[in-house]
């Protein structure tokens, strides 16, 4: 697997100016020349199904689960250590029996799914629970690559948000989670919240039958991860300030404050596994006012694995006289600000909304609606729509809905942070 | 009799000369011309002028402060034979954009100057580049035979593409991109060649002449120069023969924007003691009215005399 990054920025500043921005694209792309480099790692896979009371109603919710936990099971590789647990106000191991994880063989899959089989829904809701289990099985394993895969159909109301913010902390870093909220009763805030923490992806579906795709895809994707911890590094000169260091596409992720120092000048952010895909990153980096004419770099983006550097760019900074050259923003950058300004102002509106604030609740998803047109996002456009009333999407004049559906919001609210790419810039 | 090689006397049964060793019964080899030689300003400063560092990464930023490291110092002094050059910074600027080459051969001396296009990319770096292109391309062509005037052509030609080359693999909206004035200067004439608006001029205690015509308009736009963005890059020529001894000064605007009449520069070079004394008192000068913008001067005397 070869690993690319290109940068995007102007270089140019006003004279005083300090902020320098930069969109670095990374492309990791295989099998390369040598192939054997890019055989898949040695991974491992835990599947949290909740089968809290509500997933029986509707009765669809429970038989989809099981199917698509069925699906994730036999888009495992051989050999992949795996294990089912079944969520509830605690956490049960549904597959192995033993709190362990097993190789996935012919037999130990048709084992797996009688036994998915035969779950039942009763109970409550407490995620941090689940994922606790999923870390102790990860703990006592050597893979290369940990991932698990979260569903949960509600709230996680038999735990504190504090107590679900500790357990995440303890996961991170030890493994990936991609989480998915199935029916009408999830909270994406809490969805995005997970797969922020553990570098994974949230999403709802609130139809259970989309559920089995889901699962097989989710698998399959982390089976084709050749590349299991990859951090970014950046350095910056002395004096400087890293302002930000964003995921931007294809969702935005603030990785600023995951930064660990690994020198004076050099922090790293993980980036997770990675297999065939590319991933967008906006820099901010705060530099000293250079005299016109001169030239630093700002910064130096390095993609590493353990030690070995993957691939390199710069960010540079050069002050000029010409106001031509320093006021243009590159379209990159100025794509990515307005996608991030989004899925903000989605969510704050969206708090706004359930607090009752109507008049914040209003400017900022009228802001969402002109952004979304203006950015051309129109996946996003339509699910704002089914919470606004849009009267007017360039002026962002919007009247909040009446009667909303409260899977829309939620729907709008884990999905504010998708991005689209430009081509162009 | 006499040996051949060194013209000793040596005796008739001698086999070998015994003042320089020729064995008297071999030919006498061809003798070995003073092989050419140059020098030039381009030398990255071994500290950082942003934070006094001396670690740079492979791209040549500062590991420290992140400041680019310059193509070449803030001053330089040459001196080679009898020619001498100086360049300086200047007050204004943040690195010397100009760059100097002097050179020899037997039979000529060749100097060269090329002065960064202050609102071009890194454009010491062309600089640099150019005059270490065509330094070498020029001593190259006129060893074998060519005529000034072709070997200016060859040195411009290795300069434009070395100017090219400094942009990179990318080289954007504003490349890299220098001006270029050179001069071959014999014990007949001189010749210069030029592209932009650096000067030659002919300065004696006699008379005072510019011998290059600036390609620019209103004094400040160029209408040509080298680089990656350049389309016509043929050097302009002068041959000119003196009536007697005197100087070739080569030159930036750096200089000529404040000393521009032939009259002005000789009174300035009037009186100092070597070419090197003279290039160091024409960039005080242009250091003390201002110094505006980088500042280089390169003297090469006329006629060529052979180096002892």
């Amino acid at each position: 697997m070869t690993f690319q990054t290109e940068v995007y920025q102007n270089q140019y500043l006003p004279a005083g100016g300090t902020v320098v921005d930069a969109v670095v694209t990374v492309t990791a792309s295989g099998p390369g020349d040598g192939g054997a480099s890019a055989a898949p790692k040695s991974a491992a896979q835990v599947i949290m199904v909740d089968c809290s009371g509500s997933m029986a109603s509707p009765a669809t919710k429970m038989s989809e689960a099981k199917r698509a936990t069925a699906a994730a099971i036999d888009a495992l590789r051989d050999g992949v250590a795996f294990a089912v647990i079944a969520g509830r106000a605690d956490a049960d191991m549904v597959y192995p029996p033993r709190a362990e994880l097993v190789p996935a063989t012919p037999q130990a899959r048709a084992d797996a799914k009688v036994a998915v089989n035969r779950l039942t829904p009763s109970g409550g809701t407490a995620i941090g629970r689940w994922l606790n289990l999923a870390n102790v099985l990860f703990a006592g394993h050597g893979a290369a690559f940990k991932h698990a895969i979260l569903l949960t159909d509600g709230r996680n109301q038999h735990e504190t948000p504090q107590q679900l913010a500790e357990v995440l902390r303890s996961c991170e870093g030890r493994f990936i989670c991609d989480s998915r909220g199935v029916g009408a009763d999830w909270s994406g805030t809490e969805l995005r919240t997970i797969a922020s923490a553990l570098l994974g992806t949230a999403d709802g579906l609130p139809d259970p039958s989309a559920l089995v795709d889901d699962f097989r895809g989710m698998t399959e994707a982390a089976m084709g991860k050749s590349v299991a911890e990859v951090a970014l590094r950046l350095w910056t000169p002395a004096a400087a300030t890293v302002r930000f260091v964003k995921q931007a596409f294809p969702h935005v992720d603030d990785l600023t404050g995951r930064r660990t120092e690994v020198s004076a000048r050099i922090g790293e952010y993980p980036l997770g596994a990675w297999g065939d895909e590319s991933r967008d990153y906006h820099i901010q980096v705060e530099v000293p006012a250079g005299a016109v004419g001169e030239e630093v770099l700002a910064g130096r983006v390095s993609l590493v694995s353990g030690d070995e550097v993957l691939s390199q760019s710069l960010i540079l900074a050069v002050w000029t006289d010409d106001t031509a050259l320093s006021t243009k923003i590159n379209p990159r950058v100025a794509h990515y600000t307005g996608q991030a300004e989004l899925a903000e102002v989605i969510q704050e509106g969206l708090a706004a909304r359930d607090a009752g604030d109507v008049e914040t609740a209003t400017s900022k998803l009228g802001r969402a609606v002109q952004l979304a047109e203006q950015t051309g996002h129109a996946d996003t456009a339509k699910l704002l729509a089914r919470v606004v009333d849009v009267v007017d999407a360039s002026t962002g004049t919007v009247r909040l809905k009446q009667k909303v559906s409260g899977v829309d919001a939620e729907l709008a609210n884990v999905r504010s942070v998708k991005t689209i790419r430009v081509k162009e810039g | 009799m006499t040996c051949a090689a060194c013209g000793a006397g040596v005796g008739e049964q001698d086999r070998y000369c015994e003042a320089c060793g020729h064995k008297l019964s071999e030919p006498v080899p061809p003798t070995q011309p003073v092989p050419p030689k140059w020098l030039s300003s381009a030398d990255a400063p071994a500290a950082c002028s942003g934070c006094g560092g001396t670690d740079f990464g492979a791209e040549g930023y500062c590991d420290s402060c992140g400041q680019r490291r310059p193509a070449g110092p803030d001053h330089s002094e040459l001196e080679l034979d009898a020619m001498a050059g100086v360049s300086d910074r200047g007050h204004r600027h943040h690195h010397n954009e100009d760059a100097m080459a002097l050179g020899r051969l037997p039979g000529a001396a060749i100097a060269v100057v090329c002065d960064g296009v202050s609102s071009s990319t890194r454009p010491d770096a062309a600089s640099h580049a150019a005059v270490e292109a065509a330094a070498p391309a020029l001593l190259a062509a006129l060893s074998g035979g060519t005529e000034p005037e072709q070997a200016i052509g060859a040195a411009v030609r290795a300069a434009q593409a070395a100017a090219t080359l400094a942009a990179g693999g990318e080289p954007g909206n504003n490349p890299p991109s220098c001006t270029f004035v050179c001069a071959v200067v014999t014990a007949d004439g001189v010749t210069v060649g030029w592209v932009g608006d650096s000067r030659a001029y002919w300065i004696s205690t006699m008379d005072g002449e510019c011998l290059t015509v600036d390609e620019s308009v209103a004094g400040r736009l160029l209408t040509r120069w080298l680089g990656a963005d350049a389309t016509d890059t043929e050097p302009r020529l002068r041959a000119f023969t003196p009536s007697g001894p005197g100087q070739v000064l080569l030159c930036s605007d750096g200089l000529s924007r404040y000393a521009d009449s032939p009259a002005a520069l000789v009174a300035l070079a009037t009186g100092a003691a070597t070419t090197a004394t003279t290039a160091a008192a024409l960039v005080r000068y242009a250091l003390d009215e201002g110094g505006e913008d980088n500042v280089t001067a390169v003297l090469i005397p006329f006629p060529f005399e052979e180096p002892k």
